[in-house]
């Protein structure tokens, strides 16, 4: 068997046993490899940039387990941005796991310490809302018709920040962070459609190519794209975190799928003459 | 009359014209009357999670007695004791999710596994980028060399160290991918369209299970 035989089919052990080299190195020595922001999430930080101090803003924690790694550090960074800026963070959970999202999120901002926000007055948590866009309907229809309580039995009525807050045009932005098609495109649906509201989406990067139409057609007016998105808003915001330092670890083996994608194609092309003889 | 048949369309016609007069014609009693009815659409749908955990139980109680599948049953098991474990928690210290015992079993337990079944894709991309994409002909051609330019634009340093890369890949998302999009887009905007008025008319009853 020739040299370029056994390249075109190297064990999966190998493949996968160097692309988790190529993660481990960055991971333990982060190199601070440079970034370029792209213009969505420059569009993101943008639009929270220029809403005016007391601006309340609608969040959706629409992600569980499973999105933690790609969308939480993003998260953490687009709150530091909002309390930094002022404004007041009305937060909601379509994903089940949401509301386990958030204690881990607030970890990571300390809005108290940080900032010297109050729960309740600057920022609140509604926790999960059963029926995807049913329920994005209800919040932004009649907010306080489907919410009586926020996510620690307390009455929405009895916290300032919900004063004022009935529904969709009290709200100056809807921001989302979410591992589901569904969610990402249904707060086009509802908040943008609708209400004709600011809308911001964050999502996966697989999920860039079903979400960046609404963002050309000017329905979302940023987007947050997976942990690249979020390495760009934590270098934006100048709070680094685990995005930038997993940005690394991107560069490294994806740097190392274009090597082994260009393996398998010159050592198909070298042995595609040898396979069509025999 | 087929009652089991009507009464569901007719609530059906009934809920649909509502949400389709509300939506453009804004009278407030419509807005309420809507406004009530997604209320209640929430609720249902929670009672639906409620419904979805006892069919889990049932489920996987029927392999754990039948002893179905090889040793799959085991799993069954655990997912049963895991889903107890969440239950006697939760419910147990009164404050449900909130509860500092619940969260450390989430955070020590399921956060992991379940960051880890997503992460784990990664390798699985990367060999099977690897073994897929290559150029065999012309259309694997276009599809390898597209993947190449989105890989690198997606890749931080490149796009850094060659700027160019990252607006290639924006290119390619923008009248390409975005342009395709918006085609299937409209076209399932119109089927959902089509759809709808065929479920309030009644022509359209396979939600109710029948055909």
């Amino acid at each position: 068997m020739s040299i370029w035989e056994k390249m075109t089919s190297l064990p999966r052990e190998i493949v996968m046993g160097l692309v988790l080299i190529a993660m481990i190195i960055p991971a333990m020595n982060p190199l601070g490899l440079p970034l370029f922001t792209g213009d969505m999430s420059r569009a993101w930080y943008n639009t929270v940039d220029a809403l005016p101090a007391g601006s309340v803003v609608l969040f959706d924690v629409g992600y569980g387990s499973g999105g933690y790694p790609s969308l939480g550090p993003g998260n953490i960074a687009a709150f530091h941005q909002m309390f930094e800026k002022d404004l007041k963070i009305v937060m909601m959970a379509t994903a089940l796991e949401g509301s386990m999202m958030y204690p881990l999120v607030m970890e990571g901002v300390k809005p108290e310490q940080n900032y010297g926000a109050v729960y309740g007055e600057d920022y609140v948590f509604l926790g999960y809302i059963a029926g995807g866009q049913t329920a994005m309907a209800g919040v932004l229809g009649d907010l306080k018709a489907l919410v009586s309580v926020d996510y620690e039995g307390t009455s929405v009525d009895s916290l300032s920040i919900m004063d004022n807050v009935n529904g969709a045009d009290d709200f100056d932005l809807v921001a989302y962070m979410t591992t589901a098609g569904g969610t990402a495109e249904g707060w086009v649906y509802q908040a943008y459609s609708q209400y004709n509201a600011d809308v911001l989406g964050g999502c996966l990067s697989m999920m860039t190519t079903s979400i960046k139409p609404y963002y050309d057609s000017g329905q979302i007016l940023g987007i947050m794209d997976g942990i690249k998105g979020a390495a760009d808003l934590e270098f934006l915001t100048g709070h680094p975190g685990d995005a930038i330092v997993s940005s690394d670890i991107l560069s490294f083996t994806q740097a190392l799928v274009l090597i082994f994608i260009l393996i398998g194609n010159v050592s198909f092309w070298m042995t595609r003459g040898k396979g069509e003889a025999s | 009359m087929d009652y089991r048949r009507d009464i569901p369309l007719a609530i059906t016609f009934l809920i649909g014209i509502i949400a389709v007069l509300d939506y453009y014609t804004g009278v407030q009693v419509i807005t309420d009357t809507f406004t009530l009815i997604k209320n209640w659409g929430v609720v249902i749908q929670g009672f639906a999670l409620g419904l979805g955990a006892v069919n889990l139980l049932r489920v996987h109680g029927k392999r754990i007695s039948q002893r179905s599948g090889g040793t799959d049953w085991m799993f069954s098991g655990w997912l049963l004791l895991m889903m107890a474990m969440f239950i006697v928690v939760g419910l147990g210290t009164g404050q449900y999710d909130a509860g500092p015992t619940y969260s450390w079993i989430y955070n020590a337990i399921y956060l992991p596994l379940g960051a880890t079944m997503y992460s784990s894709l990664a390798f699985y991309m990367a060999y099977g980028s690897y073994k897929v994409l290559r150029a065999r002909n012309f259309d694997a051609a276009l599809l390898f060399i597209t993947a190449v330019l989105v890989i690198m634009g997606n890749t931080p340093a490149l796009a850094a160290t060659f700027p160019g890369l990252f607006y290639t890949r924006e290119w390619i998302f923008g009248p390409i991918v975005s342009g395709a999009y918006r085609g299937i887009r409209i076209g399932i905007g119109m089927g959902a369209v089509v759809l709808g008025i065929r479920t309030l008319l009644g022509m359209e009853t396979g939600y109710l299970g029948r055909r």
